[in-house]
């Protein structure tokens, strides 16, 4: 399991999310429900579709929670492959409204 | 997929890129000057050449690089698309498609034809007419001879090599494509990445991206391993449609895939991320399992504050509808344009066909032997039956409709044709043709090509005079041969026109006369005079000439008009031209007869040719010279035919009192009453070529098998009614003798 809980309300992103991690990554968000959430996104070095597929349903899911969802210090290769796969910024941002 | 079946699509695409390429040429001869017209021109010999390339078919490479070069300054404004400027793409057109059927099936086109046109379209790029620009000279068709650029108004001879097609190509052209890609699940279970095939696709020039979430359900619902995403993507490349399809061919039969040039859409700004360049940092292959490291330092919580003016969920809303609107866009574009098509090997329909036919026959039968044995004719078996019936006939229909094609291809062939024939023989001549989108059962369209190009050679070589003539008649100089084709009442019309001289009657009396096809003293109306022309053997053509002439003319094209079940007949008014009209059935496959009894025999009327039927009253049956006769319908004499006599059925002619006459329409217009011994019923019956499991029988069109499993012939009502005209063409008689 590579994504790793740092602190509550915090997921830290594992260098790989490929297919397998996709189910893994779900289960952790699926987990994390109802609290604002902070992704750390510094190690990534490979990011699938699936897996970030998982991430805008989560921010879309926090979203409508009403719940703070955040990317921070996303490394170059999780923010080139969101760019390249046409996911912007703000879609996996949801605000505490 | 091998090789040859590669290859073997990239000759499918070029005949539709002549196709292109033709039609786009007429159009700017004809004045239409829209530059997208220029483009399509262009890009059809570019996707040739480029497809050419890649096969290291060298000749058609040359020729095509050479042609382009010229189109080049045409779409870049150098070169003025006159009417001679465009005699010569015409002709390159011709010469381009013969170098394709050429490499496809072996053989060579005439060097001197190719050598002589390169320097027409070398001469034309090199533009002598044009004051402002010297031209730069055009590649020679020798392997990798790229020309130098010798000016600086931007137009470049594209240089190329034959080998790794493209790959020092220096970039003069830029395509955008859009390209519409939607993975399946089984894209991804099977070890591919779509990130990487997209990251592989933005390597080939400027790429703008919009991801379509739409189909992204809550994080509850989702299943993780699922495909939702879906890409719009538009991308500015000189790479080639088929290099930008490559990107996926490991992944094509796992995905949605459409790429095409965007220009359908232009002006729809798409809400496209434009993605960097620069991915290097992605090609790394992935650290083996990066399990350990780097989650400690990770857990240094720097939290990133994110100033997002946008609300999320407006903003993805916004991107949805966006993409969605982009897909509709899409798929309005392409339906208007091409629609969506497969490509199917023609055996696999017919194979289809053929057992449609063979069910059929078999719901004929099977209604047969229940009507056999239920008598009132009302059991629910009887009933069910009915609407099997109706089912197959619709199914029957849409299968048909999957071979029915336009004929459009076959027009446009005839316009080389003329074109041809025109400057051989030092006429003007301008096709016009109407109805093109016609369409006819493949079977029909293959052969009738022949017979029409044999007509269209006649017309120009025949039918249209001399420019010197058709002045001093006070006529355009330029003739005009008017090709139009429509359906009517179940089978399609051909129609010829020409604006000549018309038919020289006296002198085709004569020839007919010398030729002792009619005896000297033959009283012969108009129409049978111009029928003549249709007699084997017969040729007005004072010399005989390469075009036509050659005495085997209209008696071929007719009997391969018969042979398809069709009819032929001419009408000619002096000085003003002939209009040829054909009358072809839909298709080859049903007919829609009704099953007569002759002397025992069961024979097959088309329904087509049927106009009414009567029993006859002694009253109205009068005899007519030795051994005809003829009914009086409604204050008018037909003559009657006994079917039973002219197919030698019988001996002798039967009492008309005693049997049915069909009235049927004969090629000519006139009016036959062909007398049968009863009517069976109406059916329709799947069409079994005698000539291709027997052999040609005269008066029988073809056989088909009827429900209780018996064989039946179709009756050829043109030879039957022909036969009966007796005197007037002996071979004809001879039709009757043979039967």
């Amino acid at each position: 399991m590579a994504a790793k809980k740092a602190a509550s309300g915090k997921l830290a992103l594992s260098a790989v999310l490929d297919l397998n991690e996709a189910s893994v990554l779900h289960g952790k968000l699926m987990s994390m429900r109802g609290k604002d959430i902070v992704i750390d996104a510094s190690a990534v070095e490979r990011v699938g579709v699936q897996c970030a597929q998982v991430l805008v349903a989560g921010a879309t899911a926090w979203q409508a929670d009403k719940k703070s969802f955040l990317v921070e210090k996303a490394s170059d290769a999780f923010e080139k492959t969101m760019a390249l796969i046409g996911i912007s910024e703000t879609q996996l941002i949801a605000k505490e409204i | 997929m091998d090789m040859n079946e590669i290859k073997e699509i990239f000759f499918q695409e070029c005949e539709e890129q002549l196709a292109e390429l033709e039609s786009g040429l007429l159009k700017l001869n004809d004045g239409d000057r829209d530059p997208e017209t220029v483009n399509a021109v262009f890009r059809a010999v570019h996707s040739i050449k480029g497809g050419a390339g890649a096969f290291g078919l060298e000749e058609l490479v040359a020729f095509a690089h050479v042609f382009e070069t010229t189109l080049d300054c045409v779409r870049s404004n150098k070169l003025e698309p006159n009417q001679d400027v465009l005699k010569v793409m015409l002709k390159s057109a011709d010469v381009l498609a013969d170098l394709v059927t050429c490499s496809r099936d072996g053989g060579s086109v005439e060097e001197s034809r190719t050598r002589g046109l390169v320097k027409e379209l070398e001469a034309l790029a090199n533009g002598e007419a044009l004051p402002v620009a010297e031209a730069p000279k055009a590649a020679k068709p020798v392997a990798a001879a790229p020309a130098k650029p010798t000016d600086d108004s931007g137009f470049q001879p594209i240089p190329f090599t034959f080998d790794g097609f493209g790959e020092e190509e220096k970039v003069v052209e830029q395509f955008t494509y859009e390209v519409t890609f939607k993975p399946t699940r089984e894209l991804y279970s099977k070890g591919n990445e779509a990130a990487l095939l997209l990251r592989d696709l933005s390597r080939f020039g400027e790429m703008g991206i919009a991801c379509d979430m739409d189909q992204l359900p809550t994080l509850e619902n989702m299943d993780p391993e699922a495909s939702y995403f879906g890409w719009k993507i538009s991308i500015t490349t000189p790479k080639s449609e088929e290099e930008v399809r490559a990107v996926f061919e490991f992944a094509e039969w796992d995905c949605e895939l459409e790429v095409k040039p965007a220009e359908a859409s232009e002006g729809e700004e798409l809400p496209m991320i434009p993605v960097p360049f620069d991915l290097s940092s992605l090609d790394d292959e992935p650290a083996p399992q990066p399990e350990t490291a780097a989650t400690e330092e990770a857990s240094a919580n720097v939290v990133k504050a994110v100033n997002a003016a946008v609300e999320k969920k407006e903003s993805a809303a916004a991107a949805a509808a966006a993409a969605a609107a982009a897909t509709q866009n899409n798929a309005a574009a392409a339906a208007s344009s091409a629609g969506q098509t497969i490509r199917v090997d023609l055996d696999r329909v017919d194979r289809l066909i053929n057992l449609v036919g063979e069910l059929v026959i078999n719901q004929a039968m099977l209604s047969q032997s229940v009507i056999e044995n239920d008598n009132n004719g009302v059991s629910s078996i009887n009933m069910g039956l009915e609407e099997l019936q109706q089912l197959t006939r619709e199914i029957q229909d849409s299968v048909m409709a999957i071979r029915a094609q336009p004929v459009k291809p076959v027009f446009q062939r005839m316009s080389r044709i003329v074109r041809e024939v025109a400057d051989m023989v030092g006429k003007q001549i301008r096709l016009v043709t109407e109805g093109e989108n016609t369409e006819v059962d493949k079977t029909v369209i293959d052969k009738i090509a022949e017979p029409l190009t044999h007509m269209i050679r006649n017309a120009v070589d025949h039918g249209i005079e001399s420019p010197e003539k058709r002045e001093a008649a006070g006529k355009d100089p330029e003739g005009t041969i008017k090709l139009s084709a429509k359906h009517r009442s179940g089978r399609i019309l051909i129609e010829l026109q020409d604006d000549g001289g018309g038919i020289n009657r006296e002198r085709v009396k004569q020839k007919a006369i010398d030729n002792d096809l009619i005896s000297p003293d033959a009283n012969l109306s108009d129409e049978e005079i111009d029928n003549l022309i249709f007699a084997p053997g017969f040729s007005t053509a004072d010399k005989i000439s390469d075009i036509s002439g050659r005495g085997v003319g209209m008696d071929v094209v007719k009997r391969s008009i018969q042979a398809l079940g069709g009819r032929i007949s001419i009408s000619s008014r002096p000085g003003l031209g002939s209009t040829f009209t054909m009358s072809l059935p839909l298709t080859l496959a049903v007919l829609d007869g009704m099953v007569v009894t002759v002397a025992g025999q069961t024979l097959v009327v088309p329904l087509t040719a049927i106009v009414e039927t009567l029993q006859p009253e002694a009253s109205a049956i009068h005899s007519f010279g030795a051994n005809q006769r003829l009914i009086s319908i409604r204050n008018s004499f037909c003559p009657l035919v006994d079917v039973g006599r002219i197919l030698n059925f019988r001996a002798n002619q039967a009492n008309p009192v005693d049997g049915v006459a069909l009235l049927v329409e004969s090629e000519g217009g006139g009016q036959r009453a062909l007398m049968v011994d009863a009517i069976q019923g109406q059916r329709q019956v799947v069409i079994k070529s005698l000539e291709a499991n027997y052999t040609h029988v005269p008066g029988i069109a073809a056989a088909t098998i009827l429900g209780d499993g018996r064989v039946a012939l179709i009756l050829d009502v043109d030879a039957v009614v022909g036969a009966s005209r007796g005197q007037s063409l002996k071979p004809e008689m001879s039709l009757a003798a043979a039967g």
